[in-house]
């Protein structure tokens, strides 16, 4: 009998880190399809509708462009954050901040508005999503308070905001009862940058956010330093890098992306503030960013990927009635095999050859 | 306030603290073994969509609870799996196990939303609960008990047996457990286990003690507050019941000032539907002013271990 024994490699293997995230994808359809046909679905249909038809259908490349934007860009946020070993899982609270901060800016200066409307919504975005983003990194830098615990916590906190803003002060005096704002002025609202189609501006400000957090990390003193903190305290200390600056750079950095996110849904998309603004786009961009391998370019094709699987499963709703739910748990199943995965970027699998058939 | 007033909130506040209570027990141990989990609120997803169809199809309440149990298990196993047997990192794939959790109850749970089911009935028969002092005493269902004894069980375990004892020495130094002999692995898997069995139970609770339907995301967020009192309860399972049953007191107060009038329904209703939530970060906050709040976590708490030989 044949046996395989794991064995630290010297280095991890670069074609297993970039390997494993396609394997992941391509596991979790062969799998999918096997568990979906087990419980009683059509599972070779669910996975050709959730991973192919998005993409032959040319129809729906615009809805994966507008769904990629903002997963690509808290993605390349929490990619920064995690690559510091600062676990903001709280992406989702800091995007609806930053949506909150925009429609205040928007609801304020409604009729009175200009051309400067909407860079001053995508500052208050940025800033809200950051502000939201600086109590977890005071309480973790001051007083040793787990990010992952606060950040979440404020999550649950500010959706309770967002009902009582719609409801009660921001409520649009002409919507009929309904909770939720008035619709943005023009000036307010984000550009449609191809004509005919729903892609808006955020689109390319998605790519240019991911492109230039590419460059600083790779590139500059500051993206070095978040990658040494992460990986080696210790040797970053020695080196002179303050791990409570990069503990506050990556709560803000990440935070900032993620209310610029919020500004851009809800200038965008929405067009008004609403109680289905959480989305649950911060919980998914945690996948993004993991399966984009913590890399601002790699953040790019998962955002599409997972972009792929909300635009496939609202295809396979309609088409053969898989239950919308099912896109979060192929989405969880990938990030699965992700994690298990890794250990081959680690360890290789080497054939042990057991004693009693050795050949005397 | 009357007597009978001041009773019916203590009864609430039972109900609501359980589940967190259950959940933190589970998590405690687990993380006492050294392992950090952080798919407690996934787990009790899972446990509440598999109680709520067991009850909706058999009517049977304590099957339920089994097969919930079982389901919790279960769904810890791909954790235990992935962060034991292939050493995949436990913050990321607990966050994948709540992802999982979420999504694969929604599923499971499509077409039950708004079909009812009936609530588990008090563990005594009615006369010992028709006073007020009984009412108190008597008037709970089983999981009520279940989760106070399971305090008791929890804290005697830990304590006073020997397989209490290797569990924490597997938690505090996973090197020198595994030079005399005890299988770190071994015993971190059981302790998911039972981590998985607690969250699942938990989750079986909202349907069966709380509120009598399925509803996706019903837990909301409890699992998290139930990882978050373990950090409060400094790893002690009595300060875990005090913690939880503060928590159950400010979830019951925004049930009553809802209803009635008073001063307390000044505050919005949103304001208080957000403060457990609140509640938890201002405990977090307490708890670190107070002492180093690291310092009575298990030494090995979320280190993957790697035998060194």
């Amino acid at each position: 009998m044949t046996q395989y024994r794991l064995e630290k490699r010297r280095e991890p293997s670069r074609f297993m880190l970039y390997a494993t995230p396609v394997a992941a994808v391509a596991l979790t359809m062969i799998i999918g399809a096997i568990i979906f046909s087990a419980i009683g679905y059509n599972g070779i249909g669910a996975v050709r509708e959730i991973f192919l038809t998005p993409l032959t259908n040319s129809f729906k490349w615009q809805d994966l462009g507008v769904k990629a934007a903002p997963l690509i860009i808290i993605g390349v946020g929490l990619s920064i954050a995690y690559r510091a070993n600062v676990w903001n899982i709280g992406a989702e609270g800091q995007y609806i901040m930053g949506g909150l901060a925009a429609t205040w800016v928007a609801l304020a200066s409604h009729g009175a508005g200009g051309w400067w409307t909407l860079p001053v919504m995508m500052l208050a975005g940025i800033v809200g999503g950051a502000a939201y983003a600086a109590i977890p990194a005071l309480l973790r830098t001051r007083l040793n308070v787990n990010e992952i615990l606060t950040s979440l916590m404020l999550t649950y906190a500010s959706v309770q905001l967002i009902y009582y803003l719609v409801r009660a002060p921001w409520k649009d005096p002409m919507g009929m009862g309904f909770p939720q704002t008035r619709r943005f002025a023009s000036e307010a609202l984000l550009p449609n940058i191809i004509p005919g189609t729903i892609v808006h501006a955020g689109v390319p400000i998605a790519i240019i956010v991911a492109l230039v957090a590419w460059f600083i990390m790779s590139r500059s003193v500051f993206g070095y330093q978040m990658r040494v903190v992460g990986a080696a305290p210790h040797a970053a200390r020695y080196g002179g890098f303050s791990e409570n600056k990069t503990i506050w750079l990556a709560l803000l950095v990440s935070g900032a992306l993620a209310g610029l996110a919020g500004m851009l849904e809800v200038a965008g998309p929405f067009q008004r503030m609403v109680p289905g603004f959480p989305t649950n786009y911060g919980f998914t961009a945690i996948i993004v960013a993991f399966l984009g391998r913590l890399n601002p370019l790699g953040v790019i094709f998962a955002g599409i990927v997972m972009a792929i699987t909300f635009v496939g499963g609202e295809v396979a709703q309609t088409t053969i009635g898989l239950p919308n739910a099912a896109t979060g748990v192929f989405q969880a199943m990938m990030l699965f095999f992700l994690l298990a995965g890794d250990i081959l970027v680690r360890y290789r699998l080497k054939r042990v050859i057991p004693q009693a058939e050795r050949p005397a | 306030m009357t007597l009978g007033l001041a009773i019916a909130i203590i009864v609430t506040v039972v109900g609501a603290s359980t589940p967190i209570l259950i959940a933190a027990l589970g998590e405690l141990v687990v993380e006492k073994s050294g392992v950090l989990n952080l798919g407690v609120e996934g787990m009790m997803l899972v446990g509440a969509i598999a109680g709520f169809v067991i009850v909706f199809t058999t009517g049977n309440h304590y099957l339920a609870i089994l097969l919930a149990a079982a389901a919790g298990v279960a769904a810890s196993m791909i954790f235990a799996f992935l962060t034991l047997s292939l050493s995949a990192n436990q913050t990321a794939t607990g966050l994948a196990l709540t992802i999982f959790g979420t999504g694969f109850s929604a599923l499971a749970g499509q077409g039950y939303s708004a079909r009812p089911v009936t609530l588990l009935g008090p563990l005594f028969p009615a006369e010992l609960a028709t006073h007020p002092v009984g009412r108190v005493l008597f008037g709970y269902s089983a999981l009520v008990y279940f989760s106070l004894i399971m305090v008791f069980v929890v804290w005697w375990f830990l304590k006073k047996t020997r397989a209490g004892l290797i569990l924490r020495a597997v938690g505090e130094n996973d090197q020198s457990a595994h030079s005399i002999g005890y299988s770190v692995i071994g015993v971190r898997y059981a302790a998911v286990a039972f981590g998985g069995a607690m969250a699942g139970i938990a989750g079986a609770c909202f349907p069966l003690l709380l509120t009598p339907q399925w509803a996706e995301r019903m837990t909301a967020g409890r699992g998290w507050i139930a990882v978050a009192l373990v950090v409060f309860a400094s790893w002690k399972p009595f300060r875990l019941l005090a913690g939880a049953y503060l928590f159950g007191l400010v979830m019951t107060m925004e049930l009553y000032a809802k209803a009635g009038g008073g001063p307390l329904s000044a505050i919005p209703a949103e304001l208080w539907a957000a403060m457990p939530y609140l509640a938890t970060v201002v405990v977090l906050v307490l708890i670190s002013i107070r002492r180093d709040a690291s310092s009575n976590a298990p030494a090995c708490l979320s280190r993957p271990f790697l035998p060194s030989n």
